[in-house]
């Protein structure tokens, strides 16, 4: 018993002691990144690849939700916060208030998909279909020509920031004075990927999340929003004809300084965006060159 | 007549038999699907190295060490606590309403959701103590849980020696210390080392109190000091089932087999410690 104490309290020891070795030439320090889940996966390359060049630059990655990054912002618990909706006016006068002056930078572009089952034989949906059946206006998919299942409505929690988009841009139809919101009965998952679980299992669901997590065991609709039928693709996202496309952003506590301004302008960097890409969001590098 | 009788006593049997087996059906089931799918993944590298390519490749070795640090700061911070307050409210403390209270208290304590534990702890230790998300906060939390579980294993385990240790060690003039430290702790031993063991156990595979106090997404570095975060292997399966796209789902499994085998090497370890007491002992 008293050897295991020993050990027990001799291992960590040597645990901390062998990755000690800070090199006094490169930068080094602690980056705390949180936020988004829509955009945590993305981050979490982009950090691993940043230490790859500033080894001793450690970083922590958590994600939680838009709500959970702004309010650690806020209170100084992060350095970086990943935002899939831009801060309201209530959040910044908030901020301001604990000396905290959030300072926006746009990192990529991302389409919010809206995902069915692969059975189900919808293609497409206008915004203002997507609207009656997330209000309850339409109970059925057989209301618009499918098959006689009743909707399951799927959406991520409040704190979400895509939630938070997809009730302004469809739910409120992008109407400020609107108080519509989501039918009660709408399932609240906790995660975008819990999304596609479910999605993949019920053919009566219907969910949306960022295209990120759009793989090929869920099917994308389609969208109009008055202008034809697009499907969410980069290149749709890109010129902004796929109604739901929205950016994505990185806010910071005044403009990025030091070790963030590293890892902001590491983002925004080819290899950064890279790892956007790879994550299925759409770079701002292509949107630039593409969109002439 | 006799042969009814033992009818209703084969009967009786087999039902008891049949709700046993129900009981470890479930266990060996999930050990089998957990091992089955995912020990092919489980490498050397999968045990020594971090995860790479947006957590799909490599390894899960910051997750394992993460939890070995959590649930060695929950066994400093709860077992010298837990025992000695058990020691006190059995052979000390006087039977009176105060301490009835204290009982019941504890016995609640236990049925408290991990949740509630993880959001008292962020706003105790995380916010109120400041000390951030962070080691010492998540091993703090994880150590409240787990406390009402040793003390009640601790006091079962002393109060099952019997009292007239206790009063023969009084009648030939040792005090009370000396009756409690010779006469009463080495025979409390091997069951207060089952409780506080499974009571450790079940902190090591707890997601709750870790997910506001100390569990990050993902870490570039191993953790320095104990005012850093640690990835935790729980947390890390969470995250990795319900955020990753697409996810190996060997990982996934590999993960979790990982997570059961640390439990049951430690599981192993008390009932080997249990045994090498009860040897020693002789009523």
């Amino acid at each position: 018993m008293k050897k295991f104490i020993l050990i027990t309290m001799i291992v960590p020891l040597f645990l901390a002691g062998c990755d000690g070795d800070t090199d006094p030439n490169g930068p080094n320090g602690f980056i705390q990144i949180k936020g988004s889940d829509t955009i945590v996966n993305a981050e979490q390359m982009v950090a691993e690849n940043f230490i790859k060049i500033y080894p001793h630059i450690a970083i922590a990655v958590t994600g939680g939700g838009t709500g959970v990054g702004i309010a650690s912002l806020i209170n100084k618990n992060c350095q970086i916060a990943g935002a899939s909706r831009e801060m309201k006016s209530k959040e910044i006068n908030t901020a301001n208030k604990y000396g905290v002056h959030p300072f926006e930078t746009v990192v990529a572009f991302d389409g919010v998909a809206v995902i069915v089952n692969l059975n189900n034989p919808i293609d497409k949906l206008t915004i203002d279909d997507l609207h009656n059946i997330y209000t309850g206006k339409i109970k059925n998919w057989k209301d618009l020509g499918g098959k006689d299942i009743a909707f399951v409505l799927l959406s991520r929690e409040v704190s979400s920031g895509t939630h938070t988009y997809f009730k302004e841009q469809v739910i409120q139809l992008g109407k400020k004075t609107s108080k519509e919101e989501f039918l009660p009965g709408t399932l609240l998952l906790s995660s975008s990927q819990a999304i596609v679980e479910e999605v993949v299992s019920n053919e009566g669901a219907i969910g949306y999340l960022g295209m990120g997590y759009v793989s090929g065991r869920t099917k994308s609709l389609m969208l109009d929003k008055g202008k034809g039928y697009f499907s969410p693709t980069v290149p749709n996202v890109i010129s902004k004809q796929y109604p739901l496309s929205r950016p994505l952003y990185f806010y910071t506590d005044g403009d990025p300084n030091n070790l963030t301004k590293l890892f902001v302008d590491y983002a925004l960097s080819e290899q950064g965006q890279q790892c956007f890409k790879s994550s299925g969001f759409v770079p701002l590098k292509d949107n630039a060159t593409e969109n002439k | 007549m006799k042969n009814f009788a033992k009818t209703r006593e084969k009967i009786a049997f087999t039902m008891l038999g049949l709700a046993t087996f129900i009981v470890v059906l479930p266990i060996l089931l999930t050990i089998y699907y957990v091992v089955s799918n995912g020990s092919p993944a489980v490498t050397w590298e999968f045990l020594s190295k971090g995860p790479t390519n947006g957590m799909t490749e490599g390894g899960i070795f910051p997750a394992i060490l993460g939890t070995v640090i959590l649930i060695i700061g929950t066994m400093v911070c709860s077992l010298p606590i837990g025992i000695l307050s058990a020691i006190y409210l059995v052979e000390y403390a006087k039977d009176n309403l105060f301490t009835r209270l204290i009982k019941l208290s504890v016995v609640n304590l236990s049925g408290i959701p991990s949740i509630v534990y993880g959001l008292f702890g962020f706003t105790l230790f995380v916010v109120f103590f400041r000390l951030g998300t962070s080691i010492v906060a998540g091993a703090l939390t994880l150590a409240i849980m787990s406390l009402p579980v040793i003390i009640t294993a601790t006091k079962e385990a002393l109060e099952s020696v019997p009292n007239t240790y206790r009063e023969i060690s009084l009648s030939l003039g040792a005090t009370k210390w000396q009756t409690v430290r010779y006469c009463v702790l080495p025979y409390a031993i091997p069951g207060i080392l089952t409780g506080t063991v499974l009571s450790l156990s079940r902190a090591a595979g707890e997601t709750a109190p870790i997910l506001f106090t100390v569990a990050a997404f993902y870490l570039t570095q191993l953790p320095h000091s104990i005012f850093d975060q640690v990835m935790a292997l729980p947390y890390h399966l969470y995250v990795i089932s319900t955020q990753v796209p697409n996810m190996p789902t060997q990982i996934s499994f590999a993960t979790g087999f990982v997570l059961i085998a640390l439990v049951f090497v430690m599981n192993l370890f008390s009932i080997i410690l249990r045994g090498h007491y009860r040897k020693k002992k002789q009523w």
